[in-house]
Formats: C-alpha cells, sequence, structure tokens
C-alpha cells in the first residue's frame, strides 16, 4: 500500500529542547505537519520521553542560514 | 448521582478513549499522527488510574463486583462500545469528546473537592495537546456523521439541566453545570454544537447514554484481564 499523508500541504518543523535553564536550547529532531498546532502536539508526542524544562518547535523556513557545510563562511 | 459516580464515568470513559486510541496508533494518516494516537492513548489511560484511584479517598466507591463479568456495567459512552470504523471516528472523539471530558475536569478542578482540585490538575496540561491535536484535525474536515454523534453523546453525557450535574454544580463539587459546560465546549472547538434531539426519556442516569449497547467481547476480555493482574504471577 502507498503511503499517502492526508494532509497536502505540510511544512516541516524543527524541534528545541533542554533540560537545564543554564544550557542552551539545541536542536533534538524535527515534525512535519499542516499548522503550528499540530506541529505542537507531534513534536509533545514525539520527544516527551524525556524530561524537558523547555520544548520549542519552530517552522525550518523561519530559519535563516548563514553558512552550511561544504559552504564558505562569508567574512 | 454521587461525585463518585461522576468520578467513575469519567474514569472509564477516559480509559476506553485510551485503547480505542492506541488502536490507530499504526493506522493514523501519517507517522507523525500514528505517534500522537499512542501518546494520547498512554496519556487516557494513565489519567483513567489516577481517576479510579481517586473515588477511595472521596469516600465514594461505585463500583460493584458485576462490572467484572458484565460489559454492560461499565459507564462508558455507546461512542467506544466497538473500535472507531475511520479516521473521521477516530478525530470526532479527539475533538469532542476528549474536550467533554476535559471542560468536565476543569469543572471539577475549579470544583470544592480538594482530592479532585489537587490530582486532577496536571491532566489538563496533558490535554491541552490533545486539544490541539483534535482541533487541527477537525479543521482539515471529518464527515458528518461521527462529528454529529460525538456531540450528541458529549451534550448526553453532561446531563439534562435539571440533573445530578446540574445539583453537583449547585453543591459546589462542580465550578460547570450542564449549560455551562456544553457553552465552554463550543467555546473551545470555535463552533456551535449541531441540531440534535436530546431524548431524556430514553437517556441511562448511570451510563450517562441513550444508546444501548455494550463494550465489544475482545474489548472487554482485555479490560477483564488488566483488572484481574493475570501477569502478576511472572513478576514473583
Amino acid at each position: 500500500m502507498q503511503f499517502k499523508r492526508v494532509h497536502d500541504d505540510v511544512r516541516a518543523y524543527e524541534v528545541f529542547a533542554r533540560k537545564l535553564r543554564q544550557e542552551p536550547l539545541r536542536q533534538i529532531g524535527s515534525v512535519v505537519a499542516p499548522d503550528d498546532d499540530l506541529a505542537a502536539a507531534y513534536a509533545r508526542a514525539t520527544y516527551d520521553e524525556e524530561r524537558w524544562i523547555e520544548l520549542a518547535v519552530v517552522p525550518r523556513e523561519a530559519i535563516n542560514t548563514l553558512w552550511a557545510p561544504g559552504e564558505e563562511a562569508s567574512a | 448521582m454521587s461525585l463518585g459516580a461522576l468520578v467513575l464515568s469519567l474514569a472509564d470513559n477516559k480509559q476506553l478513549l485510551g485503547l480505542r486510541y492506541a488502536e490507530w496508533a499504526t493506522r493514523a494518516p501519517s507517522l507523525e499522527a500514528d505517534i500522537a494516537a499512542a501518546a494520547m492513548g498512554l496519556d487516557d489511560l494513565g489519567h483513567s488510574r489516577v481517576l479510579y484511584g481517586c473515588l477511595e479517598p472521596l469516600g465514594d466507591d461505585p463500583r460493584e463486583p458485576e462490572r467484572e463479568s458484565n460489559a454492560a456495567r461499565y459507564l462508558n459512552l455507546a461512542y467506544f462500545d466497538e473500535s472507531f470504523a475511520s479516521w473521521g471516528h477516530f478525530v470526532a472523539a479527539n475533538a469532542v469528546l476528549d474536550t467533554a471530558f476535559s471542560v468536565m475536569l476543569q469543572a471539577m478542578v475549579e470544583g470544592s473537592t480538594e482530592v479532585l482540585k489537587t490530582r486532577l490538575r496536571k491532566m489538563l496540561m496533558e490535554e491541552r495537546y490533545h486539544f490541539l491535536h483534535g482541533r487541527s484535525w477537525l479543521r482539515a474536515g471529518i464527515d458528518q456523521a461521527p462529528l454529529t454523534a460525538a456531540w450528541q453523546e458529549a451534550l448526553e453525557w453532561f446531563g439534562p439541566p435539571d440533573g445530578e450535574v446540574a445539583q453537583l454544580h449547585s453543591s459546589g463539587a462542580l465550578a460547570l453545570g450542564p449549560g455551562e459546560l456544553r457553552a465552554r465546549l463550543e467555546e473551545r472547538l470555535d463552533s456551535a454544537a449541531p441540531e440534535l434531539q436530546l431524548d431524556w426519556t430514553a437517556w441511562d442516569p448511570g451510563r450517562r447514554r441513550s444508546r444501548p449497547g455494550q463494550i465489544d467481547d475482545r474489548t472487554f476480555g482485555m479490560l477483564r484481564g488488566l483488572e484481574e493482574n493475570r501477569y502478576a504471577a511472572a513478576r514473583v
């Protein structure tokens, strides 16, 4: 059976979390969802196994990449 | 109906809702929805355990021995008698019935009974994500039939305007009565309930439902297995 998503219009969200106040947020994974509400519900369901003090989702398209592996940093 | 009977009704319904969610953990429309179904199932099974645990401190445990052998003694809504027939049934239960249970939880937490005020608060935090999940999928669109059925059973579960829930509200045990519960549910879902015929003459005040029936045999067998703790010997 071919896998098919019900939602056609989905986007990727990066998931960030931290366990301690003195830690920075770090990226722990990603989810795919059609809106912010489902992204929050999916991130909580998928990544709630550990005791995070903060958990956040950010649309991947909102991240402005300055440079990436294989690219040179601009001066 | 006593407050204990209402807590038991909520516990039975959350137990069945958790089991029905879990049945979709490998059948939902996306991997993320699979995981959410499993997580929400675990949440509601956990909530039911906490609610059953409130009965003793309430001093009002209406569970009878007949529950061990007669599925019709369970206080679950008819919506949970059988597995969800479609993803639309899942979404309607998630959006309408799960939220109806959360609205009642809120009424208990804001009521005057100390054990409920302290033990049930954390559930509301977990239920926030059930609500976001259900509302978002509901907005994506589902068939009207399961949605109407879910609304019907939610309003029946709140009970008649002059019934026991109204009395519990008057006594302060619940912060909301049937009318306020309905209004809160409509407000949270940002939609009015559909036109419904609520026939209170056919309504069973014990099970808080009008439709006769009971849990399917397979599910009831599983519940009995849980209650009998039949795997306890393996831990010795």
